[in-house]
């Protein structure tokens, strides 16, 4: 378990970073906090002829609360959006999420973008990004872009990122709506691993009880973390009675088409989804009618 | 009971301060000059014909040194020791011809470094022809069956029926009987440090040096024996500390292939395993078995025999695994008195990974198997389990106490501790909180297990399953000297992996000689200096280390008796000795000091009686109590001397949607004889529950149709950590062994041995109200679900 040989370069910018990348293209694989790369280096699942290394770029690490979003720099510290109560009060799907990542450990050196960019479909903050639609800020040398999160997700362990491009920060839409209740929930064999199944939701609701906007996901039942824009639509208007959501828990599980692994089979994921994101919304509902 | 001055004392073990301050000293720490590095090639196929192998382009790459293959090596070492009575199946450290397992090592790659042993280890190419294959232990036993070793003949391995009683008559008689199947699935211990072993050979002085993660039973004889040197020509050092095993840091193939790189190429070598290469190629994964039980016993809840059938895939080579179907024959009854038993071992080779030893040595596989027996007769009757317990424990008052296998138990107090521990559970709220949790909706249940930990390690089990072997001493030693100063030291002749034993041997002499354990020293031999010993295995170093170390105690101590009585012109029991030092007895002043006593042993000749030896040192070497004989023609025979009791009772409840079981309640209580040092016992209880809550929730080896290792990373082979290890409670009660020098028995397997059993027993009383259950381990999520998963619909909420 020793890495294949490979160049390292630590940029010192994010100017850097794109020219390495038009100089290296696919050869080159950026190192942020990695918690996964590494890992899949050493075992030789991964052989980048160059490594970039953007853990000291300044620029990359931020969060910024803004009106209508809370924005992160994509070397961002998991931890520290984990312990940024301003970015928790505005989006706190993120910090509910997060307590399912990994463990504190690897919190404190695995990042927002890395968690994106590695695209694990049983990854927490993948589905967070496609729940709320997140938009990747794509940067190059050549200028800038944007993806939506559902554009952005290629597949199990592929983006729609194209060589030369480095994640540079992450927009994460904020509801302004005063009951807005949110929840993240999983299943994993032990805690901290990747998840079986998650469910991930947020829900707004007016002074009536009535849901103004619903949007949930599930993550480990896809090649990509799975949004349910119609069936959640289905939702507004509702009182997001066990009923309502039941019900559109029900349809969401049925459409995903899960695979079999050594610890869950297709069946027991789909099950497993229906439940868990019937449990996510009634939360979700609890939190919004609490505020 | 006799009162103890250190023994049984809360004391802070003698190793913790090294460990905890970081100054192990472990095989990874171990930087000889000039050291060259190891990696291996394994095998892609389960099964395969080398068909060739070509080396040139990994020689040619940077900092390589060499490349060994199967015919080279195997043309210049013996097999490893094989067990049982199967001279064909033999067993190298890299494949010669063909590969048996995926994983198998095919050569090994010497370089500057790891890391580049590695890169050239990519560029071995090695073309395979595959072969037909077989995984399924049942499948391997079928007419046709692909052949693991085709020279063998079969893939049985091990097989015989042990009728002990009237088993038959009581099955005709008995008015119920029930019949089931109870899988154990393949687990280990896997502890943090993998395998490693370093070698330098001295060309000057002829002798290998080998540094190793070991915990085996005559390891460097048969490193000698493999590498075609003489005994005196291997010296295995002990002062290398172990990081953690549990059974598995065997490592004899690994050490034989380093041994022999070393002196073939006159340079120090070192292989550390890769968690890849530990969990699929290092030999390591424990018992894969199945038991077809069959119990038969009375309305009165009385068990009057027992059949079990226990079939164990060891893999695709034997070693010592075959044994550990062997050493359950020991307490083959449980606690429990019954009367005639039918025990039919089985041993199959497959391809897959070879079985390794693993705590307990197939007694928790068999504890298990019992415990599920005893549930599932409890339920059939509709009997309070406990009450079934109860009425078929060997009372207190029966002991010694034969079973029919041969083995007669020391001591025991089973009905006390059960119910000391059921009163410390508060065992009547304990049936409250699992009813209001199933009144709730919920699925929660009760599980018990009450079972044996064999302990005193003797091997006779490999007289009675090899006719060729009369192996019937098993016995350890110390020696203790007393240098000039007053210093104590203990020597011993074996590795840690965390027992404890400099805590276990300065207690005991600081003891017996009534000095400050703080003050002794314990150092480890070499192989060349060390007395003999069987290693930590088989829970037996309390009890033979200990009784050692006492005995050689006990003989400095008469020495300095025979000092005193000779100067004083007295008979020795005229004197006492206390604190070290031995006086008159009724005249305090006439007293020779410790340091008096020492400095004439080491420097007054005039002043010694006749027969004692100047200096002051003591060594003993025990047998076992109990051992030392061969087996009766039925296979009758005593294996271990002492018999440790465990009772456990656990809450668990599973959520009915998603089938996560979470354990709300643990208590064990534990009776083995005087503890030395109860917070080591305590430890290892504690760490033997949580390695049982692995092995019946999480932990399996688990293999695809093709003959992969399914789970040969942390991702799959799933360790509880912190988060899933339940708070727990340990209940002491102390039954004194008879036949041990302070009454002590053997604890290393506590917990584990008993955990699975009652995990079981509990997750099978949560799903009994849904007609559901669940026999074999790990008792996964997924099994969870596919046992009630059906009868509860894909309700959503």
């Amino acid at each position: 378990m020793k890495a294949a040989p490979f160049e390292y370069a630590r940029a010192a910018s994010l100017s850097e970073v794109c020219a390495l990348l038009a100089t290296h293209g696919d050869g080159a694989k950026l190192l942020a906090g990695g918690q996964s790369l590494v890992p899949m280096m050493a075992m030789r699942l991964v052989r980048p002829a160059w490594l970039v290394d953007i853990n000291e770029i300044a620029e990359l690490k931020f969060i910024a609360v803004e009106k209508d979003m809370a924005r992160t720099g994509a070397c961002t510290r998991q931890g520290a959006v984990e312990r940024d109560h301003a970015l928790a009060a505005r989006v706190p799907l993120l910090r509910q999420a997060l307590a399912w990542v990994g463990h504190v450990q690897t919190r404190n050196r695995g990042t927002i973008g890395g968690s994106l960019a590695h695209a694990d479909p049983c990854a927490e903050l993948p589905l967070v990004a496609q729940v709320l639609g997140a938009r990747m800020l794509l940067r190059s040398g050549t200028g800038a872009r944007t993806l939506e999160a559902e554009k952005f997700f290629a597949g199990p362990m592929a983006t729609n990122v194209r060589p030369g491009e480095c994640l540079e920060e992450i927009h994460w839409p904020a509801w302004s709506w005063r009951h807005t209740g949110s929840a993240f929930t999983e299943i994993s064999v032990r805690h901290g691993d990747f998840a079986m199944v998650a469910a991930a939701a947020q829900v707004a609701i007016d002074g009536d009880g009535r849901c103004v906007r619903a949007a949930f996901g599930l993550g480990g039942v896809g090649g990509t973390p799975l949004a349910f824009p119609k069936i959640a639509g289905r939702l507004v208007g509702t009182r997001l009675d066990d009923a309502a959501v039941n019900d559109a828990a029900h349809a969401a599980a049925t459409e995903t088409q899960p695979g079999s692994d050594l610890h869950a089979s297709a069946e027991y994921r789909r099950h497993l989804a229906g439940v868990l994101a019937a449990r996510a919304l009634r939360e979700a509902r609890e939190r919004a009618r609490s505020l | 009971m006799t009162s103890f001055r250190y023994i049984g004392t809360k004391r802070r073990a003698k190793e913790h301060p090294r460990f905890v301050s970081g100054r192990g000293r472990f095989v990874a720490d171990i930087a000889l000059p000039g050291m060259k590095h190891v990696a291996l090639v394994a095998s892609p196929h389960a099964a395969a014909r080398i068909v060739s192998i070509k080396t040139d382009a990994a020689r040619a790459a940077p900092g390589v040194l060499y490349v060994l293959t199967g015919e080279e090596f195997c043309a210049n070492t013996d097999s490893l020791a094989i067990g049982v009575d199967a001279p064909k199946v033999t067993r190298f450290a890299l494949a010669r011809g063909v590969v048996r397992y995926a994983g198998e090592w095919v050569a090994a790659v010497v370089a500057d470094s790891r890391a580049l042993a590695e890169d050239a280890a990519e560029r071995v190419e090695v073309e395979y022809e595959p072969l037909p294959h077989v995984i399924d232990p049942e499948a391997a036993l079928a007419p046709g069956a692909p052949l693991v070793h085709p020279a063998h003949g079969s893939n049985l391995l091990y097989h015989r029926k042990f009728v002990w009683g009237p088993v038959e008559e009581a099955f005709a008689s008995a008015e119920h009987r029930i019949a089931f199947r109870a899988v154990w699935g393949r687990s280990a211990t896997v502890p943090i440090e993998t395998f490693g072993v370093a070698a330098q050979w001295d060309a000057g002085t002829g002798i290998l040096d080998i540094w190793a993660s070991i915990q085996m039973p005559k390891f460097p004889d048969q490193a000698a024996r493999a590498l075609r040197l003489p005994g005196n020509a291997v010296r295995v050092h002990y002062d290398v500390d172990v990081g953690g095993s549990y059974g598995v840091k065997r490592g004899i193939k690994h050490t034989v292939l380093v041994g022999y790189l070393a002196k073939k190429l006159g340079v120090a070598v070192r292989l550390i395993e890769d968690r890849l290469e530990n969990l699929r190629g290092g030999d390591m994964q424990g018992p894969d078995r199945f038991f077809d039980m069959q119990v038969a016993f009375g309305a009165d809840g009385v068990i009057r025999a027992m059949k079990i059938r226990a079939v164990d895939d060891v893999g695709a080579y034997a070693g010592r695994s075959p044994f550990q179907l062997g050493k359950p024959v020991t307490a083959i009854c449980g606690p429990y008195a019954i009367g005639a038993i039918e025990y039919e071992p089985i041993s199959v080779m497959t391809n897959k990974t070879p079985q390794e030893a693993v705590r307990g040595f197939g007694q928790s596989p068999t504890n298990f198997a019992i415990e599920r027996a005893i549930d599932r007769a409890a339920r059939h009757l509709g009997m309070d389990q406990v009450e079934l317990r109860k009425r078929n424990f060997i009372r207190k008052d029966q002991f010694p106490y034969t079973i029919p296998s041969g083995s007669t138990y020391d001591s025991g107090d089973y009905h006390g501790v059960l119910d000391e521990t059921l009163a410390a559970i508060d065992y009547g709220s304990l049936v409250r909180a699992r009813d209001e949790a199933r009144r709730s909706g919920r699925l929660a249940g009760i599980g018990i297990s009450s079972c044996l930990e064999p302990s005193g390690g003797n091997s006779a089990f490999e007289v009675l399953m090899n006719p060729k072997n009369e192996n019937t001493t098993w016995m350890d030693s110390c020696l203790v000297r007393v240098d000039l100063s007053g210093a104590i030291t203990g020597v011993i002749g074996n590795s840690s992996a965390g027992q404890g034993h400099e805590s276990l041997v300065s207690t005991v002499l600081g003891e017996i000689l009534e000095r400050d354990p703080e003050t002794i020293r314990v150092v480890r031999a070499d192989s060349l200096t060390a007395l003999p010993s069987n290693s930590p295995v088989g829970s037996r170093m309390a009890i033979m280390l200990g009784g050692a170390a006492a005995g050689a105690a006990k003989t400095i101590k008469e020495t300095l008796i025979a000092i005193a009585a000779h100067n004083f012109e007295c008979s020795p029991e005229d004197l006492e000795y206390r604190d070290g030092s031995v006086n008159v007895k009724g005249a305090p002043s006439k007293e020779f000091s410790w340091d008096q006593l020492v400095e004439i042993a080491h420097r007054k000749f005039h002043k010694l009686p006749p027969g004692i030896e100047p200096g002051l040192q003591a060594k003993f070497v025990w047998e076992v109590p109990t051992g030392g004989a061969l087996p009766t023609p039925e296979g009758r025979i005593q294996i271990y001397p002492c018999y440790a009791f465990e009772a456990h009772v656990v809450l668990v409840e599973i959520d009915p949607d998603t089938c996560k079981p979470a354990i709300r309640k643990y208590l064990c209580g534990h009776d083995c004889g005087v503890m030395i040092n109860p917070d080591i016992v305590h430890g290892m209880t504690y760490g033997g529950i949580a390695h049982g809550l692995g092995a019946a929730l999480y932990e399996k080896f688990a293999y695809t149709e093709d003959g992969q290792l399914a789970s040969g990373t942390f991702m799959d082979y799933l360790i509880p950590s912190a988060m899933e290890v339940p708070a727990m409670a340990i209940v002491d009660h102390c039954t004194p062994s008879p036949l041990t020098t302070f009454g002590q028995k053997g604890s290393g397997e506590a917990g584990y041995l008993g955990a699975p059993a009652a995990i079981a027993n509990a997750v099978n009383d949560a799903l009994a109200p849904l007609g559901a259950s669940i026999d074999t381990l790990p008792m996964s999520h997924l099994a969870i679900w596919n046992a009630i998963g059906a009868r509860k619909g894909a309700a959503s909420t």
